[in-house]
């Protein structure tokens, strides 16, 4: 159970075989063509332009259109044209492998509603964050898809407090950090008592005690959640058009003195009340500008 | 009975593949690695049927380890098993370099045993 693409899933359920995944995402490759492709397909920049607008992207953070439009190249009109070309000849991996012959129209339908059933709890709810901090629904998803994991995976039942931006961390004994590269940059920091890190243990080791286990085995199961998340995490930003890359996570050193938050950072703070014990703290450092 | 090797740098789930792969009399863990360059050595040293790798490894990562894998040893089986399941460019790229299968965390002991015994 996880956050999956469609052709993910039908391989996983044996639906589908790895070739035909492959054939259909090769169709779809060959289909579905990017911005800087199909600008030139329709007559509306030359080769030369395109790799001006390459060129460009390197020393400036835009989107390829953004920067053919800022170069003066193509006009902001153009770009919707080639934005609703592109929508509207998108090969979905569905119609991929319907035209590859792996599955038929019916098929499809069947296997699209399992899938959605499937996903239906990763679909993401209402969290509130203040308007200035930069990609608000992408941290609004972190939040979201957290607390399903705190249920799903870990089986803890607490209450979500509301957001808040911190200068410090409480002091906490054991603070997992996963860092996020790529488009959207930022650390994501879970924050556990004694007694949290113990519930997770016991559900990532599928042990009913853990209080033989070293700590390190403990300390390594919270690392291994928040791994768990943060997959799921770049998987649904990937579903939302954006690209996060991760490193496996890190045991954060000083947290029982509390952690302080980056200079030049934002500190966004989710409190998680436990019904019998502290709580714990879900924190993402996010980069200013 | 076929032989696995686990690779997965959290020990915490390394430790709960080995349970779940042994606890079917048609498999055995051999061996366990924590990063991508000891899949390598291992595999040359135990000769495993399968290999059951994690994607997000420090020293050297999964999909590296893959793409040197299956240049030395093409018919090695190999299952991915990762929390980046869910990122289809990662996916494809562990299917496109040989992955018989990519397993996603968090994953079910059910659905581990029926991917292995599909291969």
């Amino acid at each position: 159970m996880a956050v999956k693409f469609f052709g993910h899933f039908l391989v996983e359920k044996g639906l589908v075989s790895r070739k035909d995944i492959l054939q259909a995402i090769d169709l779809q490759e060959k289909t579905n063509l990017k911005f800087g492709e199909m600008v030139v397909e329709m007559g509306l920049m030359t080769a030369v332009d395109v790799d001006r607008v390459h060129l460009a992207q390197r020393n400036e953070n835009l989107h390829f259109g953004d920067m053919a439009v800022k170069l003066r190249i193509i006009t902001e009109e153009q770009v919707q044209q080639v934005l609703i070309r592109q929508r509207n000849n998108h090969l979905y991996i569905g119609e991929a492998l319907i035209m590859v012959g792996a599955l038929t129209e019916k098929q499809l339908k069947t296997y699209l509603n399992a899938f959605k059933k499937d996903q239906q709890s990763y679909i993401s709810e209402k969290v509130e964050i203040k308007d200035e901090i930069p990609h608000k629904p992408i941290w609004e998803m972190v939040a979201d898809l957290t607390y399903k994991m705190l249920t799903r995976v870990a089986g803890i039942s607490f209450c979500p407090g509301p957001c808040s931006m911190v200068e410090k961390l409480p002091a906490r004994p054991v603070v997992a950090e996963m860092r996020f590269s790529g488009a959207v940059k930022a650390s994501y920091l879970l924050s556990v008592s004694e007694t949290t890190r113990n519930l997770i243990a016991k559900a990532i080791l599928d042990e009913d005690s853990v209080e033989e286990e070293p700590i390190e085995i403990l300390d390594d199961s919270v690392k291994e959640f928040v791994n768990i998340v943060c997959g799921n995490i770049a998987a649904k930003a990937a579903q939302l058009g954006h690209n996060i890359d991760i490193i496996p996570p890190e045991i954060r050193e000083g947290g029982a003195a509390g952690v302080n938050i980056p200079p030049n950072h934002f500190g966004l703070m989710f409190p998680i009340h436990q019904s019998d014990s502290e709580g714990f703290e879900l924190t993402i450092f996010i980069p200013k500008g | 009975m076929k032989r696995v090797l686990v690779v997965d740098d959290s020990i915490a789930v390394a430790r709960q593949l080995e349970k779940i792969v042994n606890s079917d009399e048609e498999f055995e863990v051999v061996a366990q690695g924590r990063n991508g360059a000891e899949a390598i050595k291992l595999c040359q040293q135990h000769k495993p049927d399968i290999l059951c790798m994690d994607m997000n490894m420090p020293v050297m990562d999964g999909l590296t380890a893959l793409r040197n894998l299956m240049q030395i040893i093409p018919d090695l089986k190999v299952i991915m098993v990762t929390s980046l399941g869910g990122v289809g460019d990662k996916y494809t790229e562990a299917i496109r370099l040989g992955a018989k299968d990519v397993i996603s965390k968090p994953f079910e002991k059910d659905n581990v045993l029926e991917m292995l015994k599909r291969l």
